[in-house]
């Protein structure tokens, strides 16, 4: 049995960063990344943007590493290979073929696969989904050929690839089950701000309304709605969220909830098993909450943390997390937690009407996240302000003026701007 | 034309004489600002600028640079040679 001193599954961009902070650290401690694609690490959001989806830039550019990197890091990526099982007390993994692998410290950051429609016809062609390589490699193959266009969804997946289907010259409607887009971590003014520039752009949405049927013989010829309605198209794009766990979680003895739960160094129940990216559901110190966040940049600042653990650190994961996106001229950005729960209140900067306008979310006297609809430019003072505790009890007034600069409610000396550091 | 930011650095301890954002490339990840928040910020149009072109180390820029999923960030060693990307 081959055996590691660190073993990371997941080729993603958490796992990798992970392994390259353990190496600048150890030197010579053998590191394996186990990954169930057939490629190295790839920029998993390049895929649904313009300039690479449009082939604007060499189809290359999405390689974030080289092969002649992994040598030189002495980093061994095991290819099409998962996971299936896992024995924490005799420290060794079971892969699909039946292999077995030893461990001294282990890394899960397995992240997500898409959620699979189910509903009749799911399987024809023209139906496609967006997470890898090999979906992203599809649909700049179908939009070639395809004229009219199906998006599944009111997320960042539809939002994103509306856009690049209309650039691509299809013809686009969206599906969307809530009656407003983006509902409901966003509030209706802000998803309507996302139609109005998406209607703008000639794209149809279609709110309220869920798939029932998938037309065509062996490619998708149309979908039909619950409510009768039939929308032609020869090809779909389905955006209904991803899935991340999986059976061996469980029956290894991980505690898990929604993802693996580990405490604020990202540590698991199990020894020497720790956990980064989509899949970890961790004690955030900043928001004092379990939290299981899935993008990119919170992956990455989670693969240095947990990398520096293993490698004999012990350091608390401290990152206010955000997440933004941008098409047709409306920038979207979402800073700290935006789960909509009863006890948040809400303070509104700027509005629809003006085409920039924002939302601090407060609980109790502190800043714990913010929507901002073309005001990304907020994003670090506003996450400074959560990282910092700071209390907005009777600042209301202030926060709720949209030319207030927020940054200068951040505690001196200005603590600004590195957020991984306190 | 590309539509890109220039920014000269000039630390003694510095081996890279220069940071080029590709503002089209740009998508507002924060990935850079996560990084080296003393470095890069957002400006009106949500695209990422240089604040302080000499605030990093070479290793923190670097990793900074190397961060952006999209490759937006260039960086040019002081002897007109490219550092990252590759």
């Amino acid at each position: 049995m081959q055996n590691y001193t660190y073993l990371i599954i997941g080729g993603g961009v958490a796992g990798t960063t992970a392994a390259e902070t353990i190496r600048q650290l150890d030197a010579e401690g053998s590191i394996g990344i186990i990954s169930d694609e057939m490629c190295r690490l790839y920029s998993r959001v390049m895929l649904s943007k313009p300039a690479f989806f449009l082939e604007r830039i060499p189809f290359d550019t999405v390689w974030l590493k080289t092969e002649q990197w992994y040598v030189e890091k002495k980093v061994e990526l095991l290819c099409g290979k998962r996971a299936t099982g896992l024995d924490g007390s005799a420290k060794m993994l079971t892969l699909d073929d039946g292999s077995t692998l030893g461990y001294e410290k282990l890394l899960i950051a397995t992240g997500g696969t898409v959620r699979y429609w189910d509903i009749e016809g799911a399987n024809k062609k023209g139906i496609h989904y967006l997470r890898t390589l090999e979906h992203g490699k599809a649909i700049i193959s179908g939009i070639k050929t395809a004229k009219k266009a199906v998006t599944i969804g009111g997320g960042v997946i539809s939002f994103e690839m509306a856009e690049l289907l209309k650039m691509a010259g299809l013809e686009v409607t969206m599906i969307i089950r809530e009656e407003h887009y983006w509902s409901p971590v966003l509030d209706d003014a802000s998803g309507k701000m996302i139609e109005d520039t998406l209607t703008k752009s000639g794209i149809s949405i279609i709110p309220n309304a869920e798939v029932e049927k998938i037309l065509g013989e062996e490619s998708v010829t149309g979908v039909v709605l619950k409510d009768g309605r039939t929308v032609e198209c020869d090809m779909v794009i389905c955006g209904i969220g991803i899935v991340c766990m999986q059976d061996w979680f469980k029956q290894a003895g991980l505690s898990v909830n929604r993802g693996i739960l580990a405490n604020e160094y990202l540590e698991t129940n199990l020894p020497d098993v720790w956990t980064a990216g989509d899949i970890a559901e961790y004690n955030d110190i900043i928001l004092e909450e379990q939290v299981q966040l899935g993008n990119w940049v919170n992956a990455r600042e989670q693969g240095v943390t947990a990398g520096q653990n293993m490698a004999g650190g012990h350091e608390p994961f401290h990152f206010v997390s955000f997440y933004t996106t941008q098409g047709l001229g409306i920038n979207i950005a979402f800073v700290g937690d935006v789960c909509p729960k009863p006890d948040r209140t809400y303070i509104k900067r700027g509005s629809p009407e003006t085409g920039s306008y924002g939302r601090l979310i407060v609980v109790g006297d502190e800043l714990v996240g913010a929507t901002l609809m073309n005001r990304t430019q907020e994003l670090t003072a506003i996450a400074s302000l959560i990282k910092n505790n700071v209390k907005v009890t009777g600042k209301e007034t202030e926060l709720g003026d949209p030319n207030f600069d927020l940054k200068t409610l951040i505690p001196a000396p200005a603590p600004a701007p590195d957020l991984r550091t306190a | 034309m590309a539509n890109t930011n220039e920014y000269e650095r000039d630390r003694a301890d510095s081996k890279i004489g220069k940071i080029i954002v590709d503002r089209d490339l740009c998508i507002a990840a924060a990935a850079c600002i996560a990084v080296s928040g003393s470095t890069f910020e957002f400006d009106n149009e949500n695209k990422a600028v240089v604040i302080d072109a000499n605030a990093a180390d070479d290793e923190t820029l670097t990793m900074a640079c190397e961060s952006c999923p999209t490759k937006a960030i260039c960086l040019m060693g002081k002897d007109g040679s490219k550092v990252y990307p590759k």
